[in-house]
């Protein structure tokens, strides 16, 4: 009976092809295409053991290795862990001791099987000392020092992935493409005093466990300016580009297909070891009192950021908007006129390094000095640093930014206090939202780390690429895209004007 | 027309013939690990998460009601939703003893409800003496129930039958000779399973196809066809025969079916109105696989953008289209853009408002 159906369909689908392929919102996937992608990292790399935590670098060194490898588990838009590497998992009751089995029949993109004993050693590598990982005869088992009710979260994020190390260094992995070629950046041919940047070529792994990604070739070019992303997606030279917050609106008035994640990036002020307490108590807390958050977020950044008076932000831990950042400059007034003779700040200035790379953290930086002065506080910026969090151990104030790569409020909040130089730690029942909350609150009323905003990451698409789905939480799930065939998109890269902004509860969907 | 279409989790699997389905939900979440399917005692888990943070606001030192509950819901949260949290919540500070009242003067205790991307965060605040207190509970998204469907009210009859975590590649009615069953064809974990649901909606039969040598997709479909006693499943290069009451397994063999790029809406997507047998035609929805898809339907000899159209909106993508035989009706797959689930429909036209 339904056979019936099905001569049916044949027979009128090859009708309705052309429409069908006219339509282009009834477009059916397809396979094939290039994907060119531009990054403004001028240096990734696809080692997960080498990344930094928070780092803008390491972040865009993420968004690639996860083309290339796989992890155990991923989190989906719905709250739902899915079934990645691993089939299944159990506990213990204490959430101390979990069960992990392992996918049969995965390969490493040499042909060689994924085994139980490569992927705990690949994620003992990446998960540090946290956890005692064990090869078993069907998966592997994490055992952890403390209960870590938040392992999958922690899975599905951050640097663990699943690899294989091979004996001249370079990582395989079983993911839905493999590196095919690296080039560092080197001088240009034509003008020596000019650079070409470095790029990143994968191919389609036609072997991939999961199934094949739509396009053939994934092409990434690194160390591409701001400016001339954006130009890049006007002119069909890339199909995805990272916009800059401050490019945002014109992109959107031009036309431009524009995404943003939840915000992924704090910045935030922190002040280092070297000032003694008490006097560094009023200071920090004055200049807390001073910084016109709003007028950074709204004016400097274009609305293309929000306030954060919070160290992680509401959409990870559902409890920031418990935070307040008040501004009160007659009580920084205050608090400045009570300082003792010689502290920095007063009458000599404290020298603020701004440890995150490009213009616009240095015009938050100028910003900050600004607010400061009107509180009559002494801030000079001296320096700007690099994407890696690497900031000069100089003493003073430092201003930098913190990309969030965890799903685990708990592991965020952990890995950022062990960046700051007094390395401090979290207490055992961290994972209870409550006592986390209570962590970040003692954390906060120090004064010791000031957040000022935080931002998005947006993402400027052509209107060729098709089932973008981009996470909240910045991972782009490239190996889903496919691309309009060139022949029917000419002309629409930058004539569409669907901006695609995520809804808190209804983010995009495919499988 | 029969204007239907207000579901709810309360009242969803209250519908003729369809009763049953709620024990197919318990035999199926009882053998399936729940991380797979969403309704293993769901509400259980919300109540739960409701009594522990009752316990923790009980537990304030110097906290006495009565209290003016103020419910804060961030985001779009469904107001099905809302309101079967703060039913639990009110229920389980009651338990605790904890007098709430509607009072204006009264000292409030506020709870908000926000999501993260794996949980569920309450947090209750209110002031005592001179400080403020808050206490937060979380549970996994995945425990909870699907959001209520926030549709369109339309003028088409329409019935959730079945609803899973996992990727539903199409649905058809089938008869033994004695009674009609519907069939589902999953795709599970990078498997083909294929289930099969008497007329009370209690799942009758699993049978994982175990198609060696298919190739994992990011694209899945597939198609159940009927001959006889005889079923087939016609896969991404493959198609399986199995028989429902036989124990041999599936037979699979190569054969090239419906690849990506050559499928279109069917051009028998038509439903039969009771009243005057005239047809309706359903048009491709389109759109993608982002968005909510709106049905169109438009009488013989109507256009599409004819006042007799009639629309109905479906909380996702339809993915497949299955008329049914004999009765006017049709069965839709639809991703549940809110909870990601899959879902079939069986839509029909009805005679009145």
């Amino acid at each position: 009976m339904r056979s019936i159906k099905s001569v049916l369909r044949a027979a009128i689908s090859a009708a309705l092809a052309l429409v069908a392929a006219a339509a282009l919102q009834a477009a059916p996937p397809r396979f094939g295409g290039t994907l060119r992608v531009k990054l403004r990292s001028s240096r990734i790399s696809l080692d997960p053991r080498e990344w930094t935590p928070g780092s803008l670098n390491s972040s865009d060194s993420r968004k690639i290795a996860s083309l290339v490898y796989d992890r155990l588990v991923t989190l989906n838009d719905y709250g739902q862990f899915q079934p990645a590497l691993a089939t299944e998992w159990t506990h213990d009751a204490t959430f101390k001791t979990w069960h992990f089995k392992l996918r049969a029949g995965v390969h490493f993109s040499d042909g060689s099987a994924l085994t139980p004993a490569l992927a705990a050693a690949a994620l003992q590598s990446t998960s540090g000392k946290n956890f005692e990982i064990a090869a078993t005869e069907a998966g592997l088992t994490i055992h952890s020092l403390q209960p870590a009710p938040d392992i999958l979260e922690q899975l599905a994020s951050g640097n663990d992935f699943i690899f294989r190390a091979q004996l001249d260094g370079k990582l395989l992995g079983t993911g839905p493409f493999l590196v095919a070629e690296a080039v560092p950046e080197a001088p240009a041919e034509a003008n020596p005093l000019a650079t070409k940047p470095a790029r990143i070529k994968l191919l389609a792994n036609e072997n991939c466990w999961a199934g094949r990604p739509f396009v053939d070739v994934v092409e990434v070019t690194l160390g591409e300016p701001a400016l001339r992303q954006l130009l890049d997606l006007q002119v069909n030279r890339a199909e995805i580009a990272e916009i800059t917050p401050d490019l945002v609106r014109k992109g959107r008035e031009e036309g431009l297909r524009i995404w943003n994640s939840a915000p992924l990036v704090l910045v935030a002020l922190r002040f280092d070891d070297a000032l003694a307490a008490p006097a560094s108590d009023s200071l920090h807390e004055a200049l807390w009192l001073a910084i016109d958050r709003d007028t950074m977020a709204n004016v400097l950044l274009q609305r293309q950021a929000q306030l954060a008076a919070a160290l992680l932000p509401q959409w990870l831990t559902g409890y920031a908007f418990l935070f307040e950042s008040p501004m009160n400059l007659p009580r920084a007034k205050e608090l400045r006129a009570s300082f003792p003779a010689g502290v920095a700040g007063a009458e000599q200035a404290l020298r603020l390094h701004v440890d995150a790379p490009g213009d616009l953290f240095k015009l938050m930086g100028e910003r900050v000095a600004v607010n400061a002065r009107q509180a009559n506080l002494l801030v000079q910026v001296a320096g700007v640093g690099s994407a890696n969090n690497t900031a000069a151990p100089s003493d003073g104030l430092h201003l930098f930014a913190w990309h969030y790569d965890s799903l685990s409020p708990r592991t965020e909040l952990e890995t950022l206090l062990r960046q700051m130089p007094d390395g401090s730690d979290l207490g055992a029942n961290a994972a209870d939202p409550e006592q986390l909350f209570a962590q970040e609150r003692r954390l906060l009323e120090e004064h010791r780390i000031l957040p000022l905003v935080v931002l998005p990451e947006y993402v400027g698409l052509r209107a060729n690429v098709h089932n973008w789905n981009g996470s909240p939480w910045g991972d782009w799930r490239l190996a889903d895209v496919w691309l309009e065939a060139e022949d029917t998109s000419s002309g629409k890269a930058a004539g569409s004007t669907q901006k695609e902004n995520m809804p808190a509860r209804t983010p995009g969907a495919n499988q | 027309m029969d204007s239907s279409s207000e579901f709810s989790r309360h009242n969803r699997w209250v519908y003729p013939g369809f009763l049953g389905l709620f024990l197919l939900i318990g035999l199926f979440a009882a053998i399936n690990p729940p991380r797979t399917f969403v309704f293993a005692d769901s509400d259980a888990a919300l109540k739960e998460t409701a009594r522990r943070l009752a316990e923790r606001v009980a537990a304030i030192p110097g906290l006495h009601g009565p209290l003016r509950f103020e419910w804060h819901p961030q985001g779009n949260w469904a107001e099905g939703e809302g309101t079967r949290w703060q039913d639990s919540l009110r229920d389980a500070f009651d338990r605790r003893a904890l007098q709430l009242s509607d009072e204006a003067g009264a000292p409030a205790l506020a709870v908000y409800a926000a999501e993260t991307p794996s949980e569920v965060v309450l947090t209750a605040k209110t002031h005592v003496g001179d400080r403020d207190e808050v206490r937060i509970v979380a549970l996994p998204r995945s425990l909870l129930p699907p959001a209520e469907l926030r549709v369109a009210p339309v003028r088409l009859k329409r019935q959730l039958l079945y609803e899973s975590s996992d990727r539903i590649l199409d649905a058809a009615w089938f008869s033994d000779g004695e009674e009609t069953y519907l069939a589902i064809l999953l795709y599970k974990n990078f498997d083909v399973v294929a289930v099969r649901l008497d007329p009370m909606g209690q799942i009758q039969q699993t049978l994982p196809l175990n198609v060696a040598g298919l190739k994992p997709t990011r694209d899945p479909h597939g198609e159940l066809v009927f001959h006889g006693s005889q079923s087939s499943a016609r896969l991404w290069g493959k198609t399986c025969d199995f028989s429902w009451n036989s124990a041999v397994e599936a037979k699979c063999r190569t054969e090239k079916f419906n690849m990506p790029g050559d499928s279109a809406w069917p051009a028998d997507a038509v439903l039969t109105s009771p009243c005057g047998d005239a047809n309706w035609t359903i048009s491709d929805p389109g759109g993608e696989p982002t968005a909510r898809a709106v049905l169109r339907l438009a009488p013989d000899g109507a256009t599409q953008s004819s006042s007799a159209t009639l629309t109905s909106e479906f909380p996702g993508p339809v993915l497949n289209f299955s008329p049914e035989q004999n009765s006017g009706g049709a069965l839709l797959m639809v991703r549940n853009l809110s909870t990601g689930n899959y879902e079939v429909y069986k839509i029909s036209l009805a005679c009145g408002d």
